[in-house]
Formats: structure tokens, sequence, C-alpha cells
């Protein structure tokens, strides 16, 4: 298929195929009817499938994905836009209360067929309110899965593997990815959901990241590379659950691990991967394994500070070679 | 304050890492761009480690007696003088290993410096490795106390793997109590350079040399034995060519040239000052030559190129009277030595051991018949 598609194209072309293929499938959010969503992954479905199945909410988080978690009860498939992962703190009860208990407590007898998009992450001067990261927060409730797609190959299958499934999938995108470009083939068959991908194959170190950060230290290793260091790039593309054996199988042939996040890096997503990573690889580090995570603090509003809040391609760069060649940058 | 950092500088193109052996200022004191600050010894010689700027000697400056690897920070230069006092007192967090073989003969100018010793490290839990590098050393049966650090005075699989293709180590844990001297880092270079060696395939071919002659000679000339040697030596390789080739899996280079290196016994090591082009230069000239690389020997100040970039070598015990005849080990980036015993009834022993990738037996034969021809009538020559 097209060469150049742009990340909010696949989710777009996703959403249709869902809707079309299975009735059941129906999404709601703020304007994603009308106005076809913030970033466009609702576009035309609107015109399509009619304001039953694209459902425009009044501001009220906590009340439409309760609503489309009672729906998802009953046999029905909702897939809720969030308008940023920040209004999602509104919502929580719904997703970490209900649809994250609901099977566990009914013995299965409810399945929990939700997903719940939102974009977020560190965008262009967002501020703190709305520049956030909630890996953190979603990633430590059972009975919740998260995907974290960063191609349009990732975002097309992924999405329409959670509409699929009939567990609770919270599907994170990254604000800055939505138009970055990207090879879509709809023939390619789908990895598993939530399989971790090599997105290249290096032997001197693995850089382990997910979304926007797995686009950037791919290309700190290209980077690199011109230096004479081969590094291997694992994308997660998901973070719950986390593909273990594909991460462990890395460090075991690389030996040194850097974990690269946008969060903050206190107890966040780096920080389960270097522990269990640790706890599974300690016989064959050969450094200490290091993460390289947002700063712990607000985002701030200022360009530059905002900019230095954040692990950037150089910044990753920096901490590969000082892992590699230690004492040779100051 | 603007702080300069001064490193352990590359003095040669083989050294990793160089021997403080003192500092010649002081933390504080004034220098001027040029100025000595310190010593360093090389893998061949010592050094001076010069300031590059004009300022003040700042600390933390790293303690003499320790190997440092090359470009790591040994000191500051300042453009304000500091209080010289307690910054001394903490040191860098410079790799080092101890060693102690210059303590003897060059005391530490530091008072706050902890005069290195040895010590045995037996017990392998205390030392930092990576846990990568203590599954490899067990895989690999390499003694971790036996494995110099890596960066930051820890040791990772680097290390360890070069410790383990040095080949097998002896079990030390068998016998009486030891404890570990550090090499000097001459000792070093030289077992570097001589395990460099073990994939030459050698043979050996020995001869009497009569060296009356050239005693004679040398005697009425005032010059070196040794010197007049070397100088029929590279003649009688300019008669025979391959002996100045050397073997790489590419050819056989062969070099414009004669350079012969001159294995020379110095205190605590071993070391191989050249002759240049001592086929084509007259014996006065070498002799010069000769007698500015002896003094610089002597004071340690042999630099590169007054040792690298031999094509032959001789190597002359026969001052020891004890010895009848030796074979030496070609050096790597020569095919041949030829090794001299004790003179006796007006005769020496000469040994050519030689690459047998690059000449053979029939070759070596006749490299010493032109040799034996030529010490037979040196008045010819010399």
């Amino acid at each position: 298929m097209s060469e150049e598609t742009p990340v909010w194209k696949a989710l777009n072309l996703a959403m249709d195929a869902e809707m079309s293929d299975d009735d059941s499938v129906f999404t709601l959010g703020e304007d994603v009817g009308l106005y076809g969503g913030s970033y466009r992954v609702t576009q035309d479905l609107y015109a399509r499938y009619g304001e039953w199945r694209v459902r425009d909410t009044p501001i009220s988080e906590g009340s439409f994905t309760g609503l489309a978690v009672g729906a998802a009860m009953v046999g029905m498939r909702p897939v809720v836009e969030i308008m940023t992962v920040n209004f999602a703190l509104l919502a929580l009860d719904a997703i970490i209360n209900m649809a994250a208990k609901i099977p566990f407590m009914s013995g299965g007898q409810f399945p929990m067929p939700l997903v719940v998009r939102m974009p977020g992450g560190v965008a262009k001067q967002l501020a703190a309110q709305h520049s956030q990261r909630l890996e953190h927060t979603l990633m430590n409730v059972p009975g919740l899965r998260i995907a974290v797609p960063a191609t349009p190959q990732d975002a097309w299958w992924q999405l329409r593997q959670a509409i699929r499934s009939d567990e609770p999938i919270v599907f994170l995108e990254h604000e800055l990815l939505y138009f970055s470009k990207g090879t879509l083939d709809t023939k390619l068959p789908p990895p598993p959901m939530h399989r971790a991908t090599v997105r290249r194959p290096g032997n001197d170190l693995t850089i382990i990241s997910y979304s926007h950060m797995a686009k950037l230290s791919l290309k700190a290793a290209e980077r690199l590379s011109a230096e004479g260091m081969d590094i291997e790039v694992i994308d997660l593309r998901s973070l719950r659950p986390i593909d273990w054996d594909s991460c462990a199988a890395s460090v075991e042939k690389t030996h040194h691990l850097l974990v690269v996040e946008e969060d903050c890096g206190f107890a966040g997503a780096g920080a389960e991967i270097v522990a269990t990573l640790t706890e599974r690889c300690f016989h064959f580090l050969d450094a200490p394994a290091q993460r390289l995570a947002g700063l712990d603090m607000p985002t701030p509003y200022n360009g530059t500070l905002e900019t230095a809040s954040i692990p950037t391609t150089a910044s990753i760069a920096d901490a590969a070679r000082q892992m590699l060649l230690p004492g040779e940058i100051s | 304050m603007k702080k300069e950092p001064i490193t352990m500088p590359v003095l040669s193109d083989t050294m990793e890492s160089g021997h403080l052996i003192k500092w010649l200022k002081q933390p504080g004191d004034r220098v001027k761009k040029g100025d000595i600050l310190a010593e360093a010894e090389s893998d061949k010689a010592i050094m001076d480690v010069e300031a590059f700027s004009d300022g003040y000697l700042t600390g933390p400056l790293a303690s003499p007696g320790t190997d440092i690897p090359t470009g790591t920070v040994i000191g500051y230069i300042s453009d304000a003088p500091e209080h010289a006092g307690n910054e001394t007192e903490q040191q860098p967090s410079i790799p080092a290993t101890t060693s102690t073989s210059q303590n003897s003969t060059q005391p530490a100018t530091h008072p706050s410096a902890a005069p290195p010793h040895e010590h045995a490290r037996h017990n392998t839990r205390d030392i930092k490795a990576s846990p990568y590098a203590r599954g490899l050393a067990h895989e690999l049966g390499v003694n971790l106390a036996t494995v110099p650090p890596g960066p930051q005075g820890i040791i990772q699989a680097p290390q360890v793997v070069a410790a383990a293709m040095q080949g097998p180590q002896p079990n030390l844990d068998a016998g009486p109590g030891w404890r570990f001297k550090m090499l000097s880092s001459m000792r070093r270079a030289v077992a570097d350079n001589m395990s460099a060696t073990v994939n030459t395939p050698t043979f050996r071919i020995s001869s009497d040399l009569r060296m009356d002659l050239l005693r004679q000679a040398a005697k009425k000339r005032g010059m070196s034995l040794t010197l007049l040697l070397a100088k029929a030596l590279a003649l009688t390789v300019t008669k025979h060519p391959l002996f100045n080739a050397v073997y790489t899996p590419n050819g056989l280079a062969l070099r414009q040239q004669v350079n012969v290196g001159i294995a020379a016994d110095v205190p605590g090591g071993l070391l191989t000052p050249v002759l240049h082009n001592a086929a084509e230069r007259p014996v006065p000239e070498l002799a010069e030559d000769w007698r500015i690389l002896k003094n610089k020997l002597k004071r340690q100040r042999l630099a590169p190129e007054d040792y690298e970039g031999a094509t032959i070598y001789l190597s002359n015990l026969g001052m020891f009277k004890v010895v009848k005849s030796f074979e030496a080990i070609v050096p790597l980036g020569a095919a041949a030595i030829l090794s001299v015993g004790a003179q006796k009834d007006g005769a020496a022993s000469g040994t050519l051991s030689c690459d047998h990738r690059v000449v053979y037996g029939a070759d070596a034969a006749r490299f010493l018949e032109t040799l034996t021809a030529l010490l037979n009538n040196p008045g010819d020559w010399s």
C-alpha cells in the first residue's frame, strides 16, 4: 500500500476497517463526530457510519468512559477517544475501578472489549498540564493492557487487534507521531499484539524504548553507527504486558542495556524494565543498566527548558557513548 | 576560575597507559607553556609531560607511581592560583593499577599521595568486575585476580577476553602463598611483543664467526664491537635483500633501507635502539649515532623514533663470557635476528633465527657465508 502514510491515517483506516467489519464497533468522545477528531483519527467516519456509531460527547470524560464500560459489558466494542491523556485523569475511575476489575470480579462473566485511545506526551509547548505521560500510572493497574504504537504499520494492526480483543486496552498515541509518515502495508500479517520488535539489530548495546522515543533512539543509533558503535534498538510496542523474552535475548547478546523513556524516570516504565531485566539478565550485564528518562518535574512551558526536560537524539547518543566508552566523554 | 585538564599524553603508537613517575611542580605553582610538569614512563622511555598553556598547576593531581590510561585527566592548569592544601588530598577517580617498579628510585613528591603498595587480591569477590565479566572469567578459566581492570577501574568483558587470549594461566592457589608485582610499562611491552611472535614459524642456523680481526679493527678505531657487527650485518642484508623483508598476510613487505635494531640490556627491561640506514651510511657516522643512542639509553630518554622501525636485529651477549651460544626470538617486524655468544679462541658462535615464511635454510646458509667473509676481512669495509 501507500509508501508514505501518516500515523493518523493508519489509525483512521483501522477504525474504518473495524467499523465496517463489525456492527458492534462504535466510537465516542469529544469532537470525534462532526469535527473528525482532534488529530483526524475519526475523519469521515461520521458521514459513513452516522451519529449513533460516531458519537460526539459532552466534556465529561468520567461519564462517557463509564458509558463505554457499560456498553462493553453488554457486548458492544466501544472505542473511546479521550482528547489527551491529561483529561483521562477524570476517567480513571471508569478505567481502573471498572474496566480493569469487572472481568476479574465477575469471574469472567463480563468480558471487557473496550479500547480507550488517548494522545499524549510532550508535544510543542503545551505546558505542564497538557504534556503528561501517564504510563507510570496506567502500567500499575493489573487487568489493563497498554499498547504504544510508534509507526503507521503498528498503529494500523495494533488498533485493529485492540478492537477485536475482549480485554480492556489503553491505546497511547504520541502527539508528535500523528503526522510522522512511514510504510503501511495492510496486506502484511500482524505480529502478535504485545510482541516487541527489533527496529535495528546491533551487537554492542541494547536500547529499549517505545513510542516517540523509539523513533529518536533509532536516529541516535544511526548516528552512533557512523562512530563504529553497533546499537540494537528495541521498540516495545506494548507496555503491558512487556515482551520480556525479546528484551532479554537482546541484552544477553549485547551485554549493555539503556532504557529510553519520555515519562519521568522515577517509578516509571524504565524502572520496571531495568529491574526485571537486571533480575533476568544479571550475569550477562557487562555494565550497570541505565535509564535515560524525562526529568522528575512538571514539563516547563518555555521551549528550551521543555526540550531539556526530556531525552533528545543527542542525549540518547551521549548516554550510549558513555556506556560503551566510559571516560572518553566528560 | 577556568580549569583546563592535563591528560596523560600518548607518547608512542603502542602506548595504552603511562606510568606517572613524579610531579615536578606543586599545586599552586605558576607554570609557563612548555614547562615540564611531570615525568611519565611509556612502554619504552621516560618522557616529559609539558604545560600546554600558562597558568597555575591545580589539583586534584593523579598519584605518582600509578599506571594511567592515555587521555585520562591527571591534573589541571587554571588561570588563578587556588589553595593547594586540601585539593590534593582527594584522589581523582583515576583508574590506576598500583605499581612499585619505580618506587625505590622515584620517591613520590607528594606528601599526601599514599605510597602505592602491592597487594595480593586473593578473594575475587572483592574485585570490581561486571557480572558478565565474572561469568566469562569462570567459563574461560581466567583468574580475575590476574586481570588488569579497564576504564573506571572495573573489570569488564573485554579485559577478561584479552586475558583469556593470552593463553592458559598458572594455578597460583596450588603452590605457596604469593603476591603480585605489577608489570612495569617496559616489561609489559616486552611481554606483549614477545607474545606477538608465537605465530612466527622459526628455524635457526648456527656458525662459528671469526671475531679476532673484527675486535682488532674495533680497538684500532676506538669503536664498539657491537657497532661493527651491526654494520657487517647490514652489509650482509644488502646482499640478501629477502632478509630485509617482513611477512604480512598480503605479501612480503620489502623495505628499501636496512635498519639494524640492537637488543640492549637496561635496568628493568630490554630495549632495541635502531641504527637507521646502517648499510649505506659510513661507519664513523653510525658510531656517532650509536654513542648518542647509548647515552639516551642510559638516561632512559629513548624516543619512539630511536627504537622503532628496525628491519633486522642483532643480539650480542658476547660480553658474558659464560654464554656459548643462544637463540633469540625473531621480533615482529623483521625476518631474522642474529644472536652472538662469547668469544673463544678468536671466534664466537653466531645463530641466525629466521622467519621461515620469508627465508629458507639455504638462504640463511648463504647469508652466513657472506657474513663470515665480511668478518674475515674487516679492513675492507670498516
